[in-house]
């Protein structure tokens, strides 16, 4: 048998080399393994940390050029503007997830307001079309039921070739005019009202989206609740020293006469 | 190696794609293509979970087998080549179809996607060789024979996993 064949002295030696090559090529073999890891690591982690560290500072409380689309009370001693793409899944995640209990625990219990604003990015071939969707709702009313529903369905209608079709059927799910809001959705007249609410957020200093201004905080990223309501408090404490613990005249959102596009509040 | 070297490259391509897709990632930083167009469509969600966590599981699957594959208990393991034929040959023709959908569905190009597939290509070659190495190689060891150019097979073998 082959097992029992008595190795000769070269043959050890050969085999010692081999062994030797091995242990060296799988030396070589770990070291690129944790190159990869390091690397690939470091991606991921740059790309996460990316969005969320533009927290600063900004001028939440100068004159809004555009008003965007306001849920609550517009005097509530806190602002919430979000900027957001209908076609960023970040987005969507944020809208299904977290913003029922931003609604339900913040706004409707009068610690903020929450503003959305559109800020369409230019890879995103349909969501111009999204966005006057959702405008065209807000026309009756409705824009907060078309916004749900634009980014609950987000897979369905950002693949289509033409979104109109699935967009038409949200509104009449929402109980829309649905004439009425064709005639709008074909004819684009909020095509400026979408625009200045991206300028809005260029002029903040938004380049991500989701991005929030809470306070006088811009902070990017898909914030969970309780991240949302810490900043929430704290701009409320600010707010309160400032003016002595009156919280109704304090951080409510002015709005530049000359330059707002069309006044939108509605109800969710 | 070389199969564990490209799972563990594509096992981050995947992540990268999947946590976007959750949510986790702001924006994909896509310099060519349109990464976000392909990956907000309909087709990037297949039996109710993101593709690109379909591809995460296959690459981690690959880079256990891969690593299995090396230690020196499995060195002569075929089932684990033909796994990993298997594996990444189900994952090319996956690839296939996905590009397929991106010119021709979709009308737009992810390059992650495209560097996905590039490397499930080049796993599944890789995987070739590795079975032929180890038929060819375990077919002599079969035979008892301890001859040097055995273990000069086996050097080969773990050099391609």
């Amino acid at each position: 048998m082959g097992k029992q064949r008595v190795e000769t002295g070269s043959g050890r030696r050969a085999n010692v080399v081999k062994r030797q090559r091995r242990a060296s090529s799988m030396r070589g073999f770990y070291l690129a393994l944790s190159a990869v890891v390091v690397a690939g690591g470091a991606f991921l982690i740059w790309q996460y940390m990316k969005p969320k560290e533009g927290a600063r500072v900004t001028d939440a409380t100068g004159p809004l050029a555009a008003e965007g689309y306001l849920l609550g009370n517009a005097n509530a001693p806190v602002q919430i503007l979000e900027f957001a793409d209908f076609e960023c899944p970040a987005c969507s995640n944020f809208s299904t997830i977290t913003e029922p209990d931003v609604r339900k625990r913040i706004v409707e219990a009068g610690l903020a307001s929450f503003r959305f604003f559109d800020f369409p990015l230019p890879q995103h071939r349909h969501t111009m079309k999204a966005s006057n969707s959702a405008a065209c709702a807000n026309d009756q009313g409705k824009f907060w039921e078309m916004h749900d529903r634009i980014f609950s369905g987000q897979n369905d209608w950002a693949a289509s070739r033409n979104p109109k079709g699935i967009f038409e059927d949200y509104a009449k799910e929402i109980g829309l005019d649905v004439g009425k809001w064709e005639e709008c959705y074909e004819d684009g007249r909020h095509q400026t009202r979408i625009e200045a609410n991206r300028a809005e957020g260029e002029r903040r200093g938004v380049s991500s989206t989701p991005s929030f201004v809470i306070g006088r905080r811009l902070v990017p990223g898909s914030l969970p609740y309780d991240v949302i309501k810490a900043y929430v408090d704290s701009a409320t404490a600010e707010v309160s020293a400032k003016t002595g613990g009156n919280l109704d005249d304090s951080a409510k959102v002015r709005i530049d006469p000359k330059s707002a596009v069309a006044d939108s509040t509605s109800t969710p | 190696m070389v199969i564990a070297l490209l799972s563990l490259v594509g096992t981050f391509v995947a992540l990268y794609l999947t946590l976007y897709k959750v949510g986790v990632i702001g924006q994909l930083s896509c310099s060519v293509g349109s990464c976000e167009a392909v990956n907000t469509s309909q087709w990037a969600v297949f039996l109710g979970l993101p593709v690109a966590a379909w591809g995460l599981g296959a690459y981690i699957v690959m880079l256990c087998l891969a690593l299995a594959g090396i230690h020196p208990a499995l060195e002569e393991s075929r089932t684990i080549s033909w796994a990993l034929v298997a594996i990444s040959g189900w994952s090319l023709l996956f690839s296939l179809w996905l590009t397929y959908l991106e010119l021709f569905v979709i009308h737009a190009i992810c390059m992650y996607c495209v560097i996905s597939a590039i490397i499930v290509a080049f796993l599944f070659i890789a995987s070739l060789v590795d079975l032929r190495t180890r038929e060819a190689g375990g077919g002599r060891r079969e035979a008892g024979d301890e001859e040097p150019g055995t273990r000069d097979n086996e050097v080969e073998t773990a050099g391609i996993i």
